[in-house]
C-alpha cells in the first residue's frame, strides 16, 4: 500500500464530516482533529503499534458517513435491550435515536452530547477530547473530526447510579462509517455501571470507529462493560481513554466476539496517588476474524494498583493480538501491578501474537506479568471423558470455562448470562 | 546506607590502559576501496572479496535500526578505521617470542596466558585487536580432528568449510550491523568439530579492543558436525577511551544432527565513566542454527560492560527435537543502556526452548529485555518457557520487558513470566542482624538472584562472573 492510497483513504473518509462551525468547543475540537488527520497516515505493519494487524482489508474498501438515518422500532432493538438497565441511549449508525432512548436528567445526567451542550458546556468543553489523545492515532483523530454528538454521562459529586446505564450502538447500513463517542465524567465519590454495547442489524461490511473517555474523580467507582458483537463482515476500531484519581477504582471488562477485523485500544492513566484499576478482557474469534487489543496502564503516581487479565480463544484461521503495556513512571513508588495474558488455540491455523510489556522506572514496586499460549490440557479433557462426557462436550465445557472466568466479572447478570450463552454457542459450533 | 551503595557502584574501570604497539591501521572511512584494502591485506580469495562487496552494496541501502530502547548520537561510519593489525612479524616458534608488551597486557588483565592456558586446560585463541597472534593447544585439538584457528587462517587452510557455512546463519543482508560486519570483518575465530568428536577441553577466545577508534568487527563461526559436542567461552575487556568505539561482531553457530554447542560470554568492556561519557557501542548479531535432529545450542551471557548493548543471541530450531537455551545476566550502572534478549524460532517438531533472563539496573541506567518466541505452523509439540526477572537498585534507573510471543501451532505450549523486585531494606536488615555488612549482603542477594544463570557457566567463568558483579555494583546499593 502506498502513501498516496493511505492519504486518500483518510481524505475520503473525512469528506463527509460535519462542517458547520458554530463557534463552540466542539467545532474547535473538530477543526484541530481535521488538521491532525491531514498530517497522519493510515498505519501499516511497519508501525510497531500495528505490527501484527494488517488493516489493508479495511483500507481496500470505501466508506461513507451515513446519509439517511435508519428508522428502527422498539421491536427491532428488543433483542439487545437489558431490562436491568434503567436508562438507555441508542445510536443507530452513530446517530442518536431519541425515540428508542430513555435519558435521565436527575442528579445523574444521561443525555446525548448535542442535547446537553447548551446546559453542560463547561463540563463538555473541559473533558471532551482531553483524555483521548489523537496526535498519533489516525483513527482517534478521525473520530474527533466527526465529533458532533455522542453519549454523555455526568455523575455529580457523591451521585450513585443504582441501575446500570446502557449505551447501545447499532450498525444497520452497508459501507457506512460511523463515529460513536462517549464521555463519562464521574465526580468525586460517585459510582456507576456503564455498558457500552456495539451490535449490528446488517451482515454487510461497515466501519465503526469509536472513542470513549472516562474520567474518574476522587474515590469514584466505575464499572465499565464494553461489548463488541459487530457483524462478521464489519470493522471495529475502538479507543477508550480512562483516568483514575486518588482512591478511585475503575473496573473494566471488555468482551469482543464480532467483526472481521477489530482493534481496541485502552489507555489507562493513574493521575494521583492511590488509584486502582481492574481490567478483564476476552476476545473470542473464529473463521478469518482478527481481534487486536492494545492496552496501556500508566502509573504516574505512587501507590497505584492494577490487575489485568486478558484471554483469547482462537479458532478457524482466526488471529488474536494482545499488547499489554504497563508503565511505572519515575517516582511512582509502591505500585502494585499484575498482568496475565492467556491464550487458547483451537485449530491448526489459528494464531496468537501476545506481548505483555513492562516499563519500570521506580525501584520500590511489585510488577509481575505472565503469558501462556496453548491448547486444552489433554489431562483435563480425559478427566471429563472419564466421567462420561463426549470428547466434543468435554472440549466445549473446558473452552467455556476458560472464557467464563472473564465474563464472571460482569456484575449485570442479564448481560453476563447472554454473553455466556454466546460463548457456549460458539464453542459448540467449533 | 545509600552512601555505602553509592560507593559500591562507582568503582572505576580496572582494565583501562593502552598497550603501546605499532599497528598497521587503515585510514579512516569506508568505501569499496577500504574493503579491497582489507581483503588484499589479508590475502583473501576472490569469493570472499565478492562476499564482502555484496554485503557492502546491500548495507548501503540499509538504515541503522531505531526500534531498540537505546539512545545515542548517530554513528559516523566514515570516522572509523576499519583495519588495525599489529605489524606482521616473523613466525613465532614459542610463546617467548610473543611481544612482551602484549604479554604484559594480558598480565594486567589477569590472564597469564602461558600459565593459565595450561593450568586451566584451556586453549586460548587470542585476538589482539583484529589479528590472532598466538594460538595454543592446537596440536592437541588437531589430534582429534578439531580445527580451532582464526578465521583468516581458516579461509586459507579450509576454504571449502568457510565458504559453505559463512553467512549461512546470519545472511549478509540480515540487519544493518551484520551487513557492516560482513563487509569489513577483519578476524575472529573458526571452530570445526568433526563427526562424533567430543571436544576434550573448553575452547576460549580472549577479545580485546586496543587501538583507539578502531572499531572491531569480529566474525566467529562454529560448526559442530553430527554427534559433536563443544563448549566455547568468550571473554571481553577493553581499555578506557573517551570516544565511543563501535563493536559489531557476528557469531554464527551450526549444529548438525545430535550436535551440542554451548557458547558462554562474559562481557566487561568499558562502559563509559559515571557521567556516561565514552564507552563501547556493542551491536552484536549472534545466532545459532540447530540444523539437525536432536541438536542443542545453549547461549549463556553475563553482560556487564559497554555503554550500549544491542544483542540478541538467537536459536533457529529447525531440526526435530532440537533444543535452544538462553541464560542471561545483564547488569547496567551509571548511564549504561542495554537492550538485550533472545529469539527462539521453532520450526521443527517437538522443539524446546528455555529462556532465563536476569536484568539488574542501577544508577541512571536503562535495561531492557526484548525477546521473541515464534512457533511456526510446522512446530507441533513445541515447548517454550521464559522467565525474565528484573531488579532495580535506586530510583533513577529503568527496567523494561518486551517479550514478543507469536504462536501459530495449537499443539505448542508457551509460557512467559516476568517479575520486578528490589533489594529490600528488610533483607539488608536481616543480613545486618547476622553481622553481614551492606556491601556483602548486596553481593550475596545479587548472586542468589543470578544463580540460575551462573550455574550454566563453566567453573572459571562462574567465579569470574560472580566477582565481576560485585565489582560493578560496588557503591551502588543502598
Amino acid at each position: 500500500m502506498t502513501a498516496a492510497t493511505n492519504k486518500s483513504f483518510l481524505a475520503d473518509l473525512l469528506a463527509g464530516r460535519p462542517t458547520a462551525d458554530r463557534g463552540d468547543a466542539m467545532s474547535r475540537l473538530r477543526a484541530r482533529a481535521v488538521e491532525r488527520v491531514g498530517a497522519l497516515t493510515v498505519p501499516n505493519t511497519h508501525d510497531e503499534d500495528w505490527r501484527f494487524t494488517d488493516i489493508s482489508p479495511l483500507t481496500r474498501l470505501s466508506f461513507q458517513p451515513v446519509r439517511a438515518a435508519t428508522k428502527l422500532s422498539a421491536a427491532d432493538i428488543a433483542p439487545f435491550v437489558l431490562a436491568e438497565a434503567a436508562s438507555r441511549l441508542v445510536f443507530v449508525d452513530g446517530i442518536y435515536a431519541p425515540q428508542l432512548s430513555t435519558p435521565a436528567s436527575g442528579p445523574v445526567v444521561l443525555s446525548s452530547l448535542a442535547a446537553a451542550l447548551p446546559v453542560q458546556a463547561i463540563a463538555i468543553e473541559t473533558e471532551l477530547g482531553r483524555m483521548a489523545a489523537f496526535e498519533h492515532n489516525a483513527f482517534t483523530a478521525l473520530n474527533t473530526a466527526f465529533v458532533n454528538d455522542g453519549a454523555l454521562l455526568l455523575l455529580p459529586r457523591g451521585a450513585v447510579a443504582e441501575k446500570p446505564v446502557h449505551l447501545l450502538f447499532i450498525a444497520t447500513q452497508k459501507e457506512v462509517a460511523s463515529y460513536p463517542r462517549c464521555l463519562v465524567v464521574a465526580g468525586a465519590g460517585s459510582s456507576a455501571t456503564v455498558i457500552e454495547d456495539y451490535v449490528a442489524l446488517t451482515e454487510d461490511a461497515y466501519l465503526t470507529n469509536t472513542v470513549g473517555e472516562f474520567v474518574l474523580g476522587e474515590d469514584a467507582r466505575l464499572h465499565h462493560v464494553r461489548v463488541q458483537r459487530e457483524s462478521s463482515a464489519g470493522f471495529h476500531v475502538g479507543h477508550s481513554a480512562v483516568s483514575i484519581a486518588h482512591g478511585s477504582h475503575y473496573h473494566g471488562v471488555n468482551v469482543g466476539f464480532g467483526a472481521r477485523l477489530s482493534r481496541y485500544n485502552l489507555d489507562m492513566v493513574q493521575t494521583a496517588e492511590g488509584g486502582e484499576c481492574t481490567i478483564g478482557g476476552l476476545a473470542m474469534v473464529d473463521d478469518n476474524q482478527l481481534a487486536d487489543t492494545h492496552t496501556t496502564i500508566d502509573h504516574t503516581k505512587p501507590h497505584g494498583v492494577s490487575r489485568q487479565q486478558h484471554k483469547c480463544i482462537v479458532g478457524g484461521s482466526a488471529r488474536a493480538v494482545f499488547n499489554g503495556r504497563i508503565v511505572v513512571r519515575k517516582g511512582a513508588q509502591l505500585t502494585n501491578s499484575t498482568q496475565s495474558s492467556r491464550n487458547l488455540l483451537l485449530s491448526d491455523r489459528a494464531r496468537v501474537d501476545t506481548k505483555p510489556q513492562l516499563e519500570i522506572f521506580a525501584d520500590d514496586v511489585k510488577c509481575t506479568h505472565g503469558a501462556t499460549v496453548g491448547q486444552l490440557e489433554a489431562d483435563e479433557v480425559f478427566y471429563l471423558k472419564s466421567r462420561g462426557l463426549s470428547d466434543a462436550a468435554a472440549r466445549s465445557l473446558l473452552t467455556y470455562a476458560f472464557g467464563a472466568e472473564i465474563l464472571r466479572q460482569i456484575s449485570v447478570s442479564e448481560l453476563r448470562q447472554r454473553l455466556e450463552q454466546t460463548v457456549l454457542a460458539q464453542t459448540e459450533r467449533a | 546506607m545509600s552512601s555505602v551503595l553509592q560507593n559500591l557502584v562507582n568503582k572505576p574501570y580496572e582494565h583501562g590502559f593502552v598497550t603501546d604497539i605499532e599497528s598497521d591501521t587503515a585510514a579512516k572511512g569506508l568505501s569499496e576501496d577500504t574493503i579491497r584494502f582489507i581483503s588484499a591485506k589479508k590475502d583473501e580469495p576472490q569469493w570472499l572479496l565478492d562476499f564482502r562487496l555484496k554485503a557492502y552494496q546491500h548495507w548501503l541501502t540499509m538504515t541503522p535500526p531505531a526500534w531498540a530502547n537505546v539512545h545515542y548520537p548517530p554513528v559516523d561510519f566514515q570516522a572509523i578505521s576499519y583495519y588495525s593489525a599489529p605489524k606482521a612479524k616473523k613466525k613465532l616458534a614459542s610463546m617467548d617470542e610473543v611481544d612482551p608488551e602484549l604479554l604484559k597486557t594480558f598480565e594486567k588483565l589477569g590472564v597469564p596466558m602461558n600459565e593459565r592456558a595450561k593450568l586451566a586446560g584451556v586453549a586460548v585463541d587470542v585476538i589482539f585487536d583484529s589479528v590472532s597472534v598466538a594460538t595454543t593447544y592446537k596440536a592437541k585439538l588437531a589430534e582429534v580432528g578439531i580445527i580451532f584457528c582464526s578465521i583468516s587462517e581458516a579461509v586459507h587452510n579450509h576454504p571449502e568449510l568457510v565458504q559453505k557455512y559463512l553467512g549461512s546463519v546470519v545472511p549478509t543482508g540480515d540487519n544493518f550491523y551484520a551487513g557492516l560486519n560482513s563487509a569489513v570483518f577483519t578476524d575472529g575465530s573458526f571452530c570445526f568439530i568433526p563427526k562424533g568428536v567430543k571436544c576434550p577441553m573448553d575452547l576460549s577466545t580472549y577479545f580485546r579492543i586496543n587501538t583507539e577508534s578502531s572499531g572491531q568487527f569480529e566474525r566467529t563461526l562454529i560448526i559442530a558436525e553430527e554427534g559433536a559436542t563443544v563448549s566455547y567461552l568468550e571473554g571481553c575487556t577493553a581499555p578506557k577511551f573517551d570516544t565511543n568505539q563501535l563493536h559489531a561482531a557476528v557469531v554464527e553457530l551450526v549444529a548438525l544432527d545430535n550436535a551440542d554447542i554451548k557458547y558462554s560470554t562474559v562481557q566487561n568492556w568499558y562502559a563509559g565513566d559515571e557521567n556516561g561519557v565514552g564507552g563501547i557501542y556493542n551491536f552484536v548479531t549472534k545466532r545459532g542454527l540447530c540444523k539437525g535432529v536432536n541438536s542443542r545450542i545453549s547461549w549463556t551471557q553475563v553482560e556487564t560492560g559497554s555503554a550500549i548493548t544491542w544483542k540478541y543471541p538467537s536459536c533457529i530450531l529447525r531440526g526435530d527435537n532440537s533444543v535452544g537455551e538462553f541464560y542471561s545476566v545483564a547488569l547496567t550502572n551509571h548511564y549504561q543502556q542495554a537492550d538485550t534478549g533472545t529469539k527462539m524460532i521453532h520450526i521443527g517438531k517437538n522443539t524446546r526452548s528455555k529462556i532465563v533472563s536476569k536484568g539488574i539496573s542501577a544508577g541512571h541506567s536503562n535495561n531492557s529485555y526484548r525477546g521473541l518466541v515464534r512457533i511456526a505452523p510446522t512446530a507441533s509439540g513445541a515447548r517454550n518457557y521464559s522467565q525474565c526477572d528484573s531488579m532495580l537498585i535506586g530510583d533513577q534507573c529503568g527496567a523494561n520487558t518486551f517479550p514478543y510471543i507469536d504462536v501459530r501451532n495449537p499443539g505448542a505450549k508457551v509460557e512467559h513470566e516476568a517479575s520486578t523486585s528490589k533489594i529490600g531494606e528488610d533483607q539488608l536488615f536481616y543480613f545486618a542482624q547476622r553481622g553481614i555488612g551492606a556491601e556483602e549482603a548486596v553481593s550475596m542477594i545479587i548472586n542468589g538472584f543470578c544463580k540460575d544463570v551462573f550455574q550454566q557457566l563453566p567453573m572459571e567463568f562462574a567465579v569470574e562472573a560472580t566477582k565481576l558483579l560485585g565489582v560493578k555494583l560496588e557503591g551502588s546499593v543502598g
